[in-house]
């Protein structure tokens, strides 16, 4: 009898034990390689769509085992623990998208320094890393955001700039761009440049009707923080001003489309971070795989066709694409996240 | 003497998480590489722990919301000082020397701060410390602009964050031997029974005579200390230092040290059951990183970890599911308390 209970026992426990081995083998511990998307924070729509990026690009390539994992809040130590988990998981590749690139430098050597591939986005000063990739070129950007602005403006009259903060690097390298582009139209006169916003919609919308006050024969704004059109948009469309003042600027689809609809905001920039999640996929499978990159190859992504490829600022790449996309009321609807 | 059931309970976890790692991974948990990667994430997040646990025996609301903006600011600002000096590649030993020290006055500095406006005003402390948060925040923006400052990897510096002694992180034993000393100070110096008796009961400490103010100011300002200590090893083990890293440690300090069973009215805590709980916690969540959770369901299960552990304080549950054990029960002897209660009812009785 007590032998017949300690076999049934032993069972039990085998039973329990093999179960819980087949789920990890079956999940997170499968054969085959791993790449792994870090992103800055999980949750938020933003990433929400680059998971949808990934989730394609894993059922493309179902050899690999690809997911997306990410902190639960906006702090880069989170986000570093993360990594190192991952690393110690045993995880061949990484495509991080840093909080805050200066903070992973340590992390990401180490990474590198135990044969684990690392590719980043948004990080173009990322010195330990294979591969950045950028969705555009930051000028390109600027230069087409202001060309879609005069465009609506008929090449001439005042405009104004926003920045998120005169020490964002790439805000400024937007706006910079937009200047040089309005100095081709001679009838163009920027004023009261570089307001900044800090992304805040209610900052800017009080900081726009001043300058719709102080300039009442205004005709375009170009922005450059995400919340920046929803503020300037508001100010334009309680001054009963839709469609005589354009306003251009850097926005995601579903928060703007109310004010696009309405004429508000003339157009949005943006790049879509689903075909940059497939993007950063694609280039650390190649890197797997034992290629290299070379300028003007494609990464079988819209947007990401003829990258240019330069040196970055360590031993890594910069990969470069045409990722940028910009949409008015008649066509945010087929881009809508 | 009364059984430490967060202790235990905190033994029980470890060895359970540690076994359950090691089952749902094929050993890959329990492989030197991650045991050392986990040991290596513990200090920083263990030392601003130790430094809430000694404020919040203070009593009187006792606690430190400053601990990760001190450790920022004693990075950032030691940083910058010691780079002006000296070439962190050229003068490898006099670098992490300046800097080290620089760290920990920083952080001293900052913990006194705390400690006297704490003690000489009778501010709250959870007012103080914010305050001073925001404060030590303000300062290391200011004096870095806002941009992280590079600290890099200067040989006897880099040792402290990422070297090894006998396999075992150099951060982790450091770690482990401010909390021995500590653990010791506490226990067998006046200032640490001093500490416990003026946290248990502040108004018989006044009229004992206990100079109260002396005792929060060097609590304050050790709890300052472990803040710069904690600023340093952020410092050696991530190249670069920045006023915001870590926002979401302010919290998980304070899960851990509730986790160890130290007393929220103060009076009450041991170090060595602050260091299970850091290392209890950080088995937990790489456990659930490894077997690819999302880190929303960590948060929950800190949570549900947190209320278990104040539900076995408060009820005393792990005594209570001894005692109901069948098997294996041992003879105890009844308490005063119930000897006293026994003989009243008999004495009503006769």
């Amino acid at each position: 009898m007590k032998t017949k209970h300690l076999f049934l026992k032993k069972k039990i426990i085998a039973t329990i034990v093999a179960s819980v081995l087949g789920v990890a083998s079956q999940g997170a511990f499968a054969s085959g390689e791993t790449i792994t998307t870090v992103v800055k924070i999980s949750g938020i729509p933003w990433f929400d769509r680059m998971e949808t990026g990934v989730d394609l690009y894993a059922e493309k390539h179902p050899e690999i085992n690809i997911s997306q994992v990410g902190p639960s809040a906006a702090d880069s130590a989170q986000q570093l623990q993360i990594i190192q988990n991952l690393i110690a998981r045993g995880t061949d590749a990484l495509a991080i998208v840093p909080m805050d690139p200066s903070i992973l430098e340590g992390v990401l050597k180490r990474a590198m320094d135990r044969g684990v591939i690392v590719v980043t986005h948004e990080a173009d000063n990322q010195v330990n890393t294979m591969a950045n990739i950028e969705a555009f070129d930051n000028a390109e950007y600027g230069t087409a955001l202001n060309e879609r602005l005069a465009q609506c403006m008929g090449g001439e009259g005042k405009w104004s700039t926003f920045v998120g903060s005169l020490g964002s690097r790439t805000h400024m390298q937007w706006v910079g761009a937009g200047e040089e582009n309005a100095a081709k139209y001679s009838g163009m006169e920027l004023v009261d440049a570089n307001n900044e916003s800090f992304d805040d919609a209610n900052g800017t919308y009080e900081t726009a009707k001043e300058i719709l006050r102080k300039h009442p024969d205004i005709k375009g704004f170009q922005t450059s923080a995400g919340n920046d059109v929803l503020g300037v948009g508001r100010a334009i469309e309680e001054a009963g001003l839709k469609g005589k003042v354009c306003l251009v600027g850097t926005g995601l689809p579903n928060p703007s489309a109310a004010y696009l609809d309405s004429g508000a905001i003339t157009a949005i920039g943006f790049w879509d971070p689903q075909k940059a999640g497939m993007a950063m996929n694609e280039v650390a499978r190649i890197f797997l795989d034992g290629g290299e990159l070379t300028d003007g190859m494609s990464l079988g992504v819209e947007g990401y066709e003829n990258v240019s490829v330069r040196p970055g600022p360590g031993g890594g790449k910069l990969v470069v694409g045409n990722g940028m996309v910009i949409v008015d009321k008649d066509t945010y609807k087929a881009r809508l996240f | 003497m009364k059984r430490d059931s967060n202790l235990l309970l905190l033994c029980i976890l470890f060895v359970v998480l540690l076994g359950l790692g090691g089952v749902v991974s094929d050993g890959l948990f329990l492989s030197s590489f991650n045991l050392q990667s986990m040991a290596t994430q513990v200090p920083e997040i263990g030392l601003l722990a130790i430094g809430v646990m000694l404020v919040m025996c203070t009593g009187n609301g006792g606690i430190d919301l400053s601990g990760i903006a001190n450790a920022n600011l004693s990075g950032v600002a030691s940083g910058i000082f010691a780079l002006s000096f000296f070439d962190a590649y050229q003068q490898p030993l006099l670098f992490t020397a300046t800097f080290a020290v620089g760290c920990m006055a920083v952080g001293l500095f900052g913990g006194l701060l705390n400690g006297l406006i704490i003690s000489r005003f009778s501010i709250t402390p959870i007012l103080c410390t914010l305050g001073t948060q925001m404060l030590f925040t303000g300062v290391a923006v200011v004096l870095s602009n806002g941009r992280s400052v590079t600290i890099g990897t200067p040989d006897y510096l880099s040792a402290i964050g990422n070297g090894f002694v006998l396999g075992v992180p150099i951060s982790f034993l450091l770690f482990v031997l401010t909390g021995l000393i500590l653990g010791f100070f506490l226990k067998f110096t006046r200032y640490g029974v001093r500490l416990m008796l003026m946290g248990a009961n502040p108004k018989a400490a006044l009229y004992s005579g206990f100079q109260s103010a002396r005792i929060i100011t060097t609590t304050y300002a050790i709890s300052g200390l472990l803040a710069g200590f904690a600023g340093l090893i952020i410092a050696a083990r991530n190249i670069n230092v920045k006023w915001d890293y870590g926002s979401s440690y302010l919290l998980v300090a304070i899960l851990i040290v509730v986790m160890a069973g130290v007393r929220p009215e103060g009076g009450y805590g041991r170090v060595v059951n602050v260091v299970l709980s850091a290392i209890v916690l950080q088995l937990l969540s790489s456990l659930l990183s490894f077997i690819g959770l999302s880190n929303f369901v960590r948060d929950l299960a800190w949570g549900v970890l947190l209320l278990c552990f104040l539900a076995v304080a408060r009820f005393d549950l792990l005594n209570m599911i001894v005692a109901s054990l069948p098997l294996k029960r041992t003879l105890t002897l009844p308490s005063d308390h119930q000897m006293r209660v026994f003989m009243e009812n008999k004495n009503n009785e006769d």
